[in-house]
């Protein structure tokens, strides 16, 4: 198992945003956490980062306990995000935002070797390497983004709503390169609105619901599942 | 402490602590006037008499700035300006440096004593010397530094904090280097001279401090009384709601240019008489006496005091000016005895007098990083609620005893109270609301669902003219109202919460949700300061109408009235947003998220409380994601994907409808989660 | 002279003007562009700066103008100058971040910017209370060679101080552009939280800039002290409102626009003093501050809107 959520809450405030949330991620899954608005998804993202501690539970990965592990160590460890809406550093060149990327790494051999990766992995990406990030469309963006997180050379890709905001086309394509990268050999984490593209590529999932899961099991048990429905509309009463 | 030095501190101050607070409050103002007013006749060293009169010119400089950054919360590090404009405009008509040649057009001011005639020094003519009375300069140097005040605020009006301040500090710096070069008029940095003193009766004030003491209490008293009203008034509500949050502060009905160029003005009025007084005292008016080191001396005072605290502040003032005049100067000649005593040649010579700005530096660091809410906090601290205050009970069945007379009232009649059409909202290259078609019956309730991001809050800002669509129109009760701005809105009858609480913070309760009658209630600056009847009855009116508010809420908000909105729980500051918005009685109240973050049995006790508000008659608009709520409350419901209304009708059929599930859960070329896709889900 | 004449000369001085006031510039809008913070005191640094870098060519018992160097003990002299201010203003800055605004890093308000004039005022008083409030003499160690250009004079000192600014800002530049540390400054600027997410620390990167920045501003004090022959504890009032006007006119948080802002800045005031009066200068510098930031808040080439949504 590569990282488990164990009995996670989470607040803002006084605002209880995840309750009591458990879930696992093992090596070479793709896992996905679905939910609609005001789920908790993106709280689920920031904490697996760094960026918002717990106030109960713990988040272990690969065997080590890191709720309280500040983030560059979590990165350094392994642990890479692909950021909601892309959020590239607007005025760098796409090349340099790839380089942030690996901000903690060495240059050599091995940089060299996945930057080879992402290029092929996305030829336009290597085709505008030069250009202004923020000049680039919402689907470029997107595959610079994921570009950036692979240049930390991840043991776990943490994919925050990566089909936000794009447009079809680009969304087949960009769940078509997270299969090519798993294929690879990386762990995907991905926290996704989207249910349907989610699930035709996940092996498990998770639905949360106002913070607190409601449905699990393998992306086959799910997609036949009409709960989720209910769940997504916000309708299913669960138990507290 | 130890034990028993702190039972002896308790023993003296017992007979104190009896005495109910507001009599301690008034035995403390009665000594204090006591002592002021008395204070030249028990120390009647001249110069002492001199230094407080100057502390209290400060003191009421450290007024007017608190009005500008204290109240309405805009930093402004150009205030010596108003001080200057004050100052010249008194010393240019009272000193001999305007000449203009005698001729009939002056003959009237003449009469009226305005001005004298006077021989030339050179040739035959006579020229005119201008004699305006100290009286009549306070009021007119207050007049003119208030226009200024509006003139410099006005560049400032869309600018964030800190631009605001340098913008501030660039025209608080080109006034004086305007004076010091416009010799003809001021007499540059030679500085004006002959500057009269006032007059009372034909009596002169001459160089006694005395007199000019009584006149700076008197204006300190003054001033005071005029902040303490209008802080406590409509005014100082609107004020403090632009300084907490000026995008809530707008969609509760505050006209922000309107009451923002009005603080500038009074405080700037503020600055200018003093600035009337403390070169009718000097004598004499010079460009140093108002650089960008006396702004800062200002600020310093109100950081020190208290921002926002009018005591403080001029608390404040008195102690930074005293230890300027008095103590350093009193502990520098206590060094020097020192200094003999101990045969210390550094000790003899030290001048503690000049590092009073240094001092200055050292609080402003200080202050901001161990006590930034100053000497005397403007905020009061709250007494604890007792345990049955704290226990709400969950109110079931929304509320039917409650009449609210003057909240909705709109029959179902069918007809639209709101009517949007075509609406188009772009930013840079994204749609985000296409082509909007959306109605709202009178007298109904109205959902708006869809997934994230497509558009619902961009929906509501743009009926509250928080966002300005490119086509389309909104009519509400058949009137267009696009494109007018925010507050206009609010007076009309819509009035929304927000998706993220956007309370004011430092307000209390009951604050919160007196602003949000501002529109409503009627007082205006004049009436604030005077508190006609008139103006106390209608304070009564909003308190009252806030409190039948607050009842709508069962027991949750009522023993809190007069807490601090920060320290509420999430839930509780979604009602009083709630509250807010009502109290500015609606015709139409948007609700965005009003449930969010609350447990099932909160969310399902504040549903019922909408729908009861509803049978009153008031029109509801609703965002929402909880389909349970949308289907208890909603009339109708309108789903928004990707700034589009892809479907609208009764909640039971929207639940049902295929697109809107494909929109929840995705898009897919092959749609292959169960129940999307098939018709036939029950 | 000719008008022409006079052009040029005043073209020459505002270049050697706005070398010095880009650098200041350049010094504070590297601090803006991470934290959005006005720093009043960075212009008493450079000034602190001037100071510093007296004692320094005191120290090598220079003074006035009674020892003229050259070639290479007048390179290692001024190299020594530099280092020696540069790297204590460096550190005065990093000093002033972690004492008085870290703490108040989260802090919404002004509260910042009121500390920042707070320790402005301190620094200040510092220097007036210690040193005094004439204007000392600053030596001038440099040869006295001249070329003419039609009616305007060229000073090799002009020219020196023209290359080491050149230098200086060339050397940041490409620092900001190429290092790991300048693309982090760079990154934290656009997106603090992204680049906490890529492993940045942020709390080094601030210093960095304060570093950076506060040894720009020291260099600026030193280079004030050989253009003016002299240096006082008020230099930082009146370069600061110039620098600080050249960073807004430039687009503040943008490190080419501080140089350009800076030139154009120091053009305006050469040109100014000439052909309208000293005295007014001052109000022209500030009626642009003004206008640009009501009317083109976003400077010349800047990314930050002051305006609120």
């Amino acid at each position: 198992m590569l990282l488990e959520f164990k009995n996670i809450d989470t607040h803002y405030g006084d605002l209880h945003v995840l309750k009591q949330v458990n879930y696992t991620i093992g090596d070479g899954e793709i896992v996905s956490l679905l939910g609609g608005n005001a789920s908790g998804k993106s709280t689920t993202m920031k904490t697996i980062m760094g960026v918002v501690r717990p106030t109960r539970g713990t988040v272990i990965y690969q065997g080590e306990a890191i709720e309280r592990m500040p983030t560059a160590e979590r990165v350094r460890r392994g642990i890479a995000p692909v950021l909601e809406a892309r959020r590239l550093f607007p005025r760098m060149t796409v090349f340099e935002n790839l380089e942030m990327g690996a901000y903690l790494r060495k240059r050599g051999v091995e940089f060299d070797q996945d930057l080879e990766r992402v290029y092929s992995l996305f030829p336009r990406v290597k085709e505008r390497r030069n250009q202004i990030a923020g000049t680039l469309s919402g689907g470029e963006q997107q595959m610079v983004a994921i570009g950036r997180a692979l240049m930390a050379r991840p043991k776990l890709l943490c994919m925050d709503e990566p089909s936000m905001g794009l447009s079809p086309i680009y969304v087949e394509q960009v769940f078509d390169i997270i299969q090519e990268i798993n294929k690879q050999g990386t762990t995907i984490f991905m926290v996704e609105q989207n249910a349907n593209m989610a699930l035709s590529i996940a092996n498990r999932a998770y639905v949360l619901q106002t913070g607190q899961v409601v449905l699990s099991g393998t992306a086959a048990e799910l997609r036949q599942n009409p709960l989720i429905r209910e769940a997504y509309l916000g309708e299913l009463q669960v138990a507290v | 402490m130890n034990g028993t030095a702190a039972a002896a501190v308790s023993v003296l101050t017992r007979p104190f602590a009896r005495i109910p607070a507001a009599w301690r409050r008034q035995a403390l103002l009665a000594i204090v006037i006591a002592l002021a007013v008395t204070f030249p006749i028990y120390h009647s060293n001249d110069a002492d008499v001199d230094a407080m009169a100057n502390a209290a010119a400060y003191a009421t400089l450290a007024l007017g700035l608190n009005i500008v950054v204290g109240f309405a919360g805009l930093l402004d590090l150009g205030y010596a300006a108003f001080f200057a404009i004050g100052a010249y405009t008194y010393g240019i008509l009272t000193a001999f440096q305007l000449q203009p040649e005698w001729s009939a057009f002056w003959e009237p001011f003449h009469f009226l004593g305005l001005v004298a005639k006077m021989p030339a020094e050179v040739g035959d003519g006579s020229v005119v010397h201008f004699t305006l009375s100290f009286w009549i300069g306070l009021p007119l140097a207050a007049g003119l530094a208030a226009f200024f005040g509006v003139l410099f605020g006005f560049p400032t009006l869309r600018l964030r904090g800190d631009y605001l301040a340098i913008v501030t500090l660039g025209f608080g710096e080109i006034v004086p280097i305007v004076v010091r070069n416009w010799s003809d008029l001021t007499n540059g940095a030679a500085g004006l001279n002959g500057v009269a003193a006032p007059r009372l009766f034909g009596w002169s004030f001459g160089v006694d401090a005395t007199p000019y003491y009584y006149v700076a209490i008197a204006m300190v008293a003054l001033l005071i009384f005029i902040s303490v009203r209008l802080r406590d008034s409509r005014i100082g509500r609107a004020w403090m709601a632009i300084r907490e949050d000026e995008i809530a502060a707008g969609a509760m009905g505050v006209d922000r240019t309107k009451f923002k160029l009005l603080a500038f003005a009074i405080g700037a009025a503020f600055g200018g008489m003093t600035g009337v007084f403390y070169v009718a005292k000097l004598q004499t008016a010079t460009p140093e006496m108002f650089g960008f080191p006396v702004s800062v001396m200002i600020l310093v005072m109100i950081v020190f005091g208290g921002i926002g605290s009018v005591w403080g502040v001029v608390l404040g003032a008195f102690i930074l000016q005293l230890l300027q005049s008095w103590w350093l100067q009193d502990l520098t000649e206590w060094l020097h005895a020192l200094g003999r005593l101990v045969d210390s040649d550094w000790l003899r010579h030290i001048d503690l007098v000049p590092s009073i700005e240094l001092i200055f530096g050292l609080i402003l660091v200080g202050m901001m990083l161990f006590r930034r809410q100053g000497l005397i906090p403007a905020t009061r601290p709250q007494a604890a609620l007792s345990i049955e205050q704290q226990q709400a009970e969950i109110r079931r069945g929304g509320f039917t005893d409650l009449k609210l007379q003057g909240l909705g009232g709109d029959a179902r009649t069918g007809e639209a109270a709101l009517d949007i059409q075509d609406v188009t909202v772009r930013f840079g290259g994204l749609t985000a609301l296409h082509k909007v078609e959306l109605m709202v019956p009178k007298g109904s309730v109205v959902a708006v669902i869809g997934p994230n991001g497509s558009g619902k809050s961009t929906l509501f800002n743009v009926i509250t003219g928080l966002v300005q669509a490119e086509e389309g129109s909104i009519r509400f009760h058949g009137e267009e109202i696009m494109g007018l701005p925010d507050y206009q809105i609010l007076a009309k009858g819509i009035a929304r919460t927000f998706q993220n609480l956007r309370l004011f913070p430092n307000l209390t309760v009951m604050e919160n949700a007196l602003i949000g009658q501002h529109a409503r209630l009627k007082t205006g600056t004049l009436a604030a300061i005077l508190r006609p009847p008139g103006t106390r009855a209608e304070e009564m009116r909003a308190r009252e109408w806030a409190m039948e508010i607050f009842s709508i809420f069962g027991n949750r908000l009522t023993p809190r009235t007069g807490q601090m909105v920060a320290g509420l729980s999430y839930a509780n500051r979604r009602r009083i947003e709630i509250a807010r918005a009502l109290a500015s009685r609606p015709r139409i109240l948007l609700l965005d998220e009003p449930t969010a973050g609350m447990n099932p049995a909160e969310t399902l006790e504040l549903a019922e409380q909408i729908k009861s508000l509803n049978g009153l008659g008031l029109t509801v608009l609703l965002i929402e994601h909880k389909l349970d709520v949308v289907t208890m409350l909603a009339d109708t419901v309108y789903v928004l994907d990707h700034g589009e209304v892809i479907a609208h009708g009764k909640p039971e059929e929207v639940r049902r409808n295929e697109e809107v599930l494909r929109a929840y859960l995705g898009r897919n070329a092959q749609a292959s989660l169960a129940g999307v896709g098939t018709a036939n889900v029950a | 002279m000719t008008t022409f004449d006079l052009l040029l000369q005043q073209t020459i001085n505002g270049l050697s003007l706005g070398a010095m006031y880009a650098l200041l510039a350049l010094g504070f809008t590297l601090v803006y562009g991470i934290l959005e913070l006005i720093n009043f005191s960075h212009f008493n640094v450079f000034m602190i700066g001037s100071f510093i870098s007296l004692f320094v060519l005191q120290g090598f018992g220079l003074s006035g103008q009674e020892v003229i160097l050259t070639g290479l003990p007048l390179v290692g002299v001024l190299l020594a100058a530099f280092v020696v201010t540069m790297a204590f203003c460096g550190g005065l800055g990093i000093v002033i971040e972690r004492i008085t605004l870290r703490p108040l890093r989260n802090v919404k308000g002004p509260a910042a910017m009121i500390t920042s004039i707070g320790v402005s005022y301190i620094l200040f008083n510092v220097i007036l209370l210690t040193v005094g409030a004439d204007s000392k003499n600053f030596p001038n160690p440099l040869p006295s060679i001249r070329w003419q250009i039609g009616g305007a004079v060229l000073d090799f000192r002009v020219l020196l101080i023209w290359g080491i600014s050149l230098l200086l800002m060339g050397v940041l530049y490409m620092f900001v552009q190429q290092s790991r540390i300048g693309k982090a400054m760079r990154a934290t600027a656009q997106d603090a939280e992204a680049a906490r997410m890529m492993g940045v620390e942020v709390d080094k990167v601030i210093m960095m800039a304060f570093f950076l920045g506060s040894a720009l501003a020291g260099a600026g004090g030193l280079i004030f002290g050989l253009y003016y022959n002299f240096t006082s504890f008020i230099i930082g009032f009146t370069a600061g409102l110039r620098a600080f006007t050249a960073a807004v006119l430039g687009g503040i948080g943008n490190v080419p626009g501080a140089m350009v802002g800076g030139v154009l800045i120091g053009l305006i005031e050469a040109m100014g003093g000439q052909f309208i009066a000293t005295a007014w200068t001052d109000v022209i510098i500030f009626s642009i501050l003004v206008l640009v930031l009501v009317f083109k808040p976003a400077g010349l080439f800047g990314r930050i809107a002051p305006n609120k949504s």
